[in-house]
């Protein structure tokens, strides 16, 4: 078997099925060990107070009003997370992978212009953003090795995907494979599950402040 | 009718047949060592057809190629319609070549800027500013901090990149072989595409976030004199010295450069031409909208980056290992008074000025 053939095969599979065992065994440990009931009597809706978080952090209103630093964060946060999802999900050479190798249906890719702006957006808004936990006093106390192991793998898995465009050689395309690999490995056991985790998180404070008749 | 039917069996028809012939690999047919005396190989002179190439000669054939004759099949559109081979690139093919000027004295170029700063830290060592007083000043605010190491971690990734298709087949394929150079091309050319306009808007960001300090004033003309400091004594200077101001002033001329020279190059059939006829229709090019600006705009591009690269080394020696203390100020934001005092003395004093006057 060659490297290529082990890369697309059972490595694949291996890291496929670890992301996604560890990833549901996470979601679950977090939906289903409970909590501590509050016990004071609610002053306002807790339901209404999760979906006005889950939906109104969206909203760039803080960045618009020109308050501290926000308008950084929210305009590179936007840039990379909205570039990297046309990009997983719309580049042509990943729609022909999901519908080969995962889910047997494809659908219309972006041109190839379009993924290699949206490519463009993802690593402006990356690279400020991880550039930011260096130079950044207060975010670099805060930032742990995770943070940068994250942010550094998601990186270099964008940029081999990136020199792979040429589609010329399977050297690239298997580098490119097999940091998606490592990536994948590493995805349920990081910061990365905040993918999946953002709505419980956003959900639970706003349900919390809903509760207590506040805003977050 | 019967003209346009003319038409496309006297002229449409052959092109279409040469064409076809040419790019199904049957080159073979046309150009095969017996073609130039009109015998076509593998059809015996008995029962084949006679002078299926007519009475021309390869060589005859290759000249109207490259002058792009009337008859003879060329590219349909974009700006190099009607020639096959552009003869004017030749002069290009020659200073781009692995042993040609460009990659010589560019090569030279760069390791004399390695050398310099070798034997300047070997007979200065690292240039330091005494004792630390304690007490830090803000030199760059968090969005200059963000911005200044956005740009340097995409320019080394421009650069190294850029130096490898500059300098590859002159130095990777001897010790490598051009497999492993092939990928590293593919690589570097594709990195180097996707970041190139990246690289541009950052830069702009420089431009905003760092004009002010770096417009020259008379005073920089002491420093000059005093060489800087770099060989002993005090030089004076204000929020940037002088060598920093050139730069920054490098930095943003070459960046500008390496943009346009850029997009021109990644786009070569539609925007290259249409800026080519633009600048002609003012008088301001004798360059045909051809392929030639490409190659224009490649030299233009090597040697700006060749320049910026250059400077850049100068920059990041005496940023890191060069000088104690400058470092910090980009990392944390704040500098040691010392430090300020013994390289901008002159931004001190207005810096502690305008603290005394915002605490009275
Ligand atoms: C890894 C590479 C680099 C290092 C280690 C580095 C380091 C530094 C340091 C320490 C300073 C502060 C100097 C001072 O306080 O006066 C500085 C300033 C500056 N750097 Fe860099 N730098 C790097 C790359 C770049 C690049 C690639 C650019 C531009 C394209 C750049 C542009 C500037 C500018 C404009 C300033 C402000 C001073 C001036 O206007 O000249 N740097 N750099």
């Amino acid at each position: 078997m060659t490297l290529i053939q082990l890369l697309e095969g059972p490595l694949w599979k291996g890291s496929a099925a670890i992301f996604v065992v560890f990833g549901i065994w996470r979601l679950a440990v977090i939906l289903f060990t409970g909590r501590t009931r509050a016990k004071a009597k609610p002053a306002g809706s807790p339901f209404v107070g999760s979906v006005r978080t889950i939906l109104g952090h969206f909203l760039p209103g803080a960045a618009i009003r020109g308050h501290g630093k926000t308008w950084f964060v929210t305009l590179a946060g936007y840039s990379f997370h909205i570039g990297l999802f046309a990009l997983l999900l719309f580049a042509a050479p990943h729609v022909t992978f999901i519908r080969d190798k995962i889910l047997g249906v494809g659908w219309a890719p972006l041109p190839r212009w379009g993924f290699i702006v949206a490519a463009e957006f993802a690593f402006a808004g990356l690279l400020a953003l991880w550039v930011r936990r260096f130079v950044d006093p207060v975010v670099r106390l805060i930032s742990r090795p995770d943070d940068h192991i994250a942010a550094g793998l998601t990186f270099v898995v964008m940029l081999t995907g990136c020199m792979a465009l040429g589609q010329q050689s399977v050297f690239l395309r298997g580098l490119h494979l097999g940091l998606v690999e490592i990536w994948l490995v590493y995805f349920p056991f990081s910061s990365l599950m905040h993918t999946f985790t953002w709505p419980l998180s956003r959900g639970l404070t706003g349900a919390m402040a809903g509760r207590r008749g506040t805003r977050m | 009718m019967a003209k346009s039917l003319w038409c496309i069996l006297t002229r449409f028809l052959p092109r279409l047949l040469v064409m076809v012939l040419l790019f199904t690999g049957a080159q073979g047919l046309l150009v095969a060592p017996g073609a130039a005396q009109g015998i076509a190989t593998g059809v015996t002179m008995e029962t084949g057809p006679e002078n299926t190439l007519g009475n021309r000669s390869d060589a005859e054939i290759w000249h109207d190629l490259r002058l792009g004759a009337d008859g003879i099949v060329t590219p349909p559109s974009g700006p190099d319609a009607g020639t096959v081979i552009n003869a004017n690139g030749t002069w290009w093919s020659n200073m781009r070549r692995a042993d040609g000027p460009l990659v010589r004295y560019g090569g030279y170029g760069l390791a004399g800027v390695v050398g310099i700063l070798l034997l300047f830290f070997l007979i200065r060592g690292r240039i330091g500013y005494g004792e630390d007083s304690g007490k830090q000043i803000l030199r760059f605010r968090l969005s200059q901090r963000v911005v200044h190491w956005t740009v340097a971690a995409i320019f080394i990734l421009m650069a190294s990149t850029g130096l490898i298709l500059l300098f590859g087949r002159a130095y990777v394929v001897p010790f490598a072989g051009k497999t492993v150079y092939s990928v590293l091309a593919t690589a570097s050319m594709q990195a180097h595409n996707l970041f190139g306009p990246v690289f541009a808007v950052f830069l702009l960001a420089m431009l905003f976030l760092f004009i002010r300090g770096n417009i020259p004033k008379p005073h920089d003309i002491w420093w000059i004199l005093k060489g800087g400091g770099f060989f002993g004594g005090h030089a004076s200077a204000g929020k940037y010295n002088f060598g920093e101001k050139l730069w920054f002033w490098t930095a943003i001329l070459a960046g500008i450069t390496l943009t346009v020279t850029g997009f021109l190059m990644l786009f070569p059939d539609t925007f290259a031409p249409e800026v080519v006829k633009t600048l002609q229709a003012q008088g301001l090019s004798q360059i045909p909208p051809t392929r030639d600006t490409i190659h224009y705009s490649e030299l233009a591009h090597a040697i700006a980056a060749l320049i910026f690269i250059g400077y850049a080394l100068g920059h990041i020696y005496l940023g890191t290992i060069g000088t104690k203390g400058s470092l910090k100020g980009m990392v944390d934001g704040k500098v040691d008074e010392n430090w300020a005092r013994a390289h901008h003395d002159l931004w001190l004093d207005l810096q502690q000025k305008k603290q005394q006057e915002t605490e009275k």
